[in-house]
């Protein structure tokens, strides 16, 4: 995972979004920190982390805004989701409220973010099959209706957590490669940390 | 930052037995570090200590009976003392005496029974799923369902009662659970409605009103702070563009009682509750001037990874409190609230900057009505 010297890096600001006890931090932790943690703090606010990824020959570093989940602190989301490469949003397979609000960031995503936000959506807690109330069938639908691209989580036992990471990154390196004039949106660039690749700035 | 690591999973009902520090928490592997008590005190210090609870015994008196009128004649030798430290022993009780609850709970007999056992809140299920995640390091909390998590569970459904408005929200029970640590479940229920209603101080209700229109306010003024104090600091966060609400947020939220050293929080708080809401500023303002010439050197992601773990020297109240005083903001907190308050009503004019008006305590008379007769009734 480590970034391979003499590669250029790629900064990409990613956000989490979803319902109270989905899982965002837990799989932010098991990606950034490769540790599950039964009982995490909430979240208040939001947290930042950071991590690397290597595709190929190129490096995507990550800049990852794990958002508060609760109802109450969504005015403070648009600030992490307005300029975001890429978007996960989170929900619990064992609680269908978490997928209908998982839903709802991604309409509000549609509608209020960037058009090149890459959306991921991440159904968590995967390895309690027994519990299972929201059918993957049913998440894979919407997830190819509203072209957001779909897997389910453990962060628990590890599934898929990092593929999730890896796919996103993948496909932003994609898009960069995509000569279309949209194409430098997706990643997020502060003034001195701008790309050389790309033109047009974001947020 | 300390209390977040490391807990495994706990089998419900049995208690683990662990290594904790002197406040409660488990001791993680990996920390080292102290717990606010140099080790191995000398005969000395633990005299000064004896002498200093003494002092405050008197001051207080029996169950707090003298308390009032010595605060009436000494105002300055109180503050004096409570920016000292509250002798542990005596935090409790103290803390219940300077923010108004106990005049609150002496008011309200039995209702915060009724709220708890008869009523019942739409936030329920919220708040259960935030039990097992409120200081889950801590030997109290961590046992489910527990005596820990269920006064927690209690104290916040009561809450979410007695405000249906704002109802809960994260955040709270962190307040909450401190308070827990210090002092009965129904003294803590009215501990946390005297800060939120405003029994002694502004109320901070709009710290979890709908659209968190006191922590914008907060994080607006502390803003200009920075600006005004560290000016060069405050120009490196415009050029990385770091907001405060990337890093302060949970500052204010939670009042330095989320990922911050245990004994640091406790003095904020002793400062918190007899001056105000300003001493989050200020220790704000000292952690910032503490790591200035650091921080002015690092790029965004750094930044704010230094935002958020800031080194032990830092965080050490006696070295923190000091820097934090020379700071003076009331009046400038002021004027900077007016020019918020101002900006905002300018902005917009429509129904959703009704919602954002800060520090207006809307539920005040419609909520606290029923319950309190007269809250003001101990304005210093």
């Amino acid at each position: 995972m480590a970034a391979n010297a003499g590669n250029k890096i790629r900064n990409a600001k990613l956000v989490l979004l979803g319902d109270v006890g989905a899982g965002k931090s837990s799989l932010v932790f098991r990606f950034v920190k490769g540790q599950f943690v039964e009982f995490q703090e909430s979240t208040i606010g939001a947290a930042f982390f950071s991590q690397t990824l290597a595709v190929n020959d190129e490096t995507v570093k990550f800049e990852i805004w794990d958002t508060a989940g609760q109802e109450r602190y969504h005015s403070l989301a648009p600030m992490y989701y307005r300029g975001a490469a890429a978007a996960i949003v989170v929900y619990d397979i064992t609680n269908p409220a978490s997928f209908t609000r998982a839903k709802k960031w991604v309409q509000e995503l549609q509608a209020q973010g960037n058009p090149n936000t890459i959306v991921a959506l991440a159904g968590n807690k995967a390895d309690m099959l027994d519990a299972r109330q929201v059918p993957a069938e049913e998440a894979k639908t919407y997830a190819q209706e509203n072209g957001l691209f779909f897997m389910e989580t453990s962060a628990k036992t590890a599934i898929n957590v990092n593929d999730i990471f890896y796919e996103i990154a993948k496909r932003l390196l994609q898009g960069q490669q995509d000569p279309s004039p949209q194409a430098g949106m997706v990643l997020n660039q502060r003034p001195n940390e701008r790309m050389v690749s790309s033109s047009s700035c974001c947020s | 930052m300390d209390k977040k690591k490391a807990i495994d999973e706990t089998e419900p009902g049995v208690a683990p037995s662990r290594a904790v520090d002197r406040f409660g928490f488990i001791k993680s592997e990996q920390s080292n570090s102290p717990d606010g008590i140099p080790k191995g005190k000398s005969i000395h210090e633990r005299e000064r200590e004896e002498k200093r609870i003494r002092k405050w015994r008197k001051m207080i008196g029996v169950g707090g009976s003298d308390w009032k009128h010595y605060v009436r004649r000494n105002p300055h030798v109180v503050k004096r003392r409570i920016r000292k430290g509250i002798p542990d022993c005596l935090r409790g009780l103290v803390w219940q005496l300077i923010s108004g609850s106990r005049d609150l709970l002496l008011m309200n007999p039995g209702v915060y029974e009724t709220l708890v056992i008869y009523e019942t809140s739409a936030s329920e299920l919220e708040i259960i799923r935030d039990i097992s995640r409120t200081f889950p390091s801590h030997i109290f909390f961590q046992q489910r369902h527990g005596p820990g998590q269920r006064s927690l569970y209690n104290i916040l459904k009561a809450y979410s009662v007695y405000d249906r408005d704002v109802g809960y929200v994260q955040g709270m029970g962190f307040l909450a659970g401190l308070l827990l640590l210090y002092m009965s479940e129904e003294d803590a229920f009215w501990l946390l409605v005297a800060l939120l209603k405003g029994a002694v101080h502004a109320p901070m209700e709009g710290l979890y009103q709908a659209g968190l229109p006191l922590v914008q306010q907060y994080l607006s003024q502390f803003e200009k702070l920075v600006m005004e104090h560290m000016p060069k600091l405050g120009q490196h966060f415009v050029e990385e563009m770091i907001n405060p609400s990337m890093y302060a947020s949970q500052w204010f939220i939670t009042v330095f009682s989320y990922s911050f050293p245990f004994h640091l929080t406790l003095r904020v708080w002793d400062v918190f509750l007899y001056e105000g809401i300003k001493v989050v500023f200020q220790v704000g303002l000292a952690l910032l001037r503490f790591c200035h010439d650091d921080l002015v050197k690092l790029p965004f992601e750094k930044l704010l990874h230094a935002l958020r773990n800031f080194p032990e020297e830092a965080t050490d109240p006696d070295v923190l409190l000091p820097i934090a005083f020379t700071f003076k903001v009331s009046s400038r907190l002021e004027d900077l609230k007016k020019e918020y308050q101002k900006r905002l009503e300018g902005t917009s004019e429509t129904s959703s900057s009704k919602r954002h008006q800060p520090l207006i305590s809307k539920t005040m008379s419609r909520v606290g009505s029923r319950v309190i007769s007269n809250l003001t009734a101990d304005k210093k």
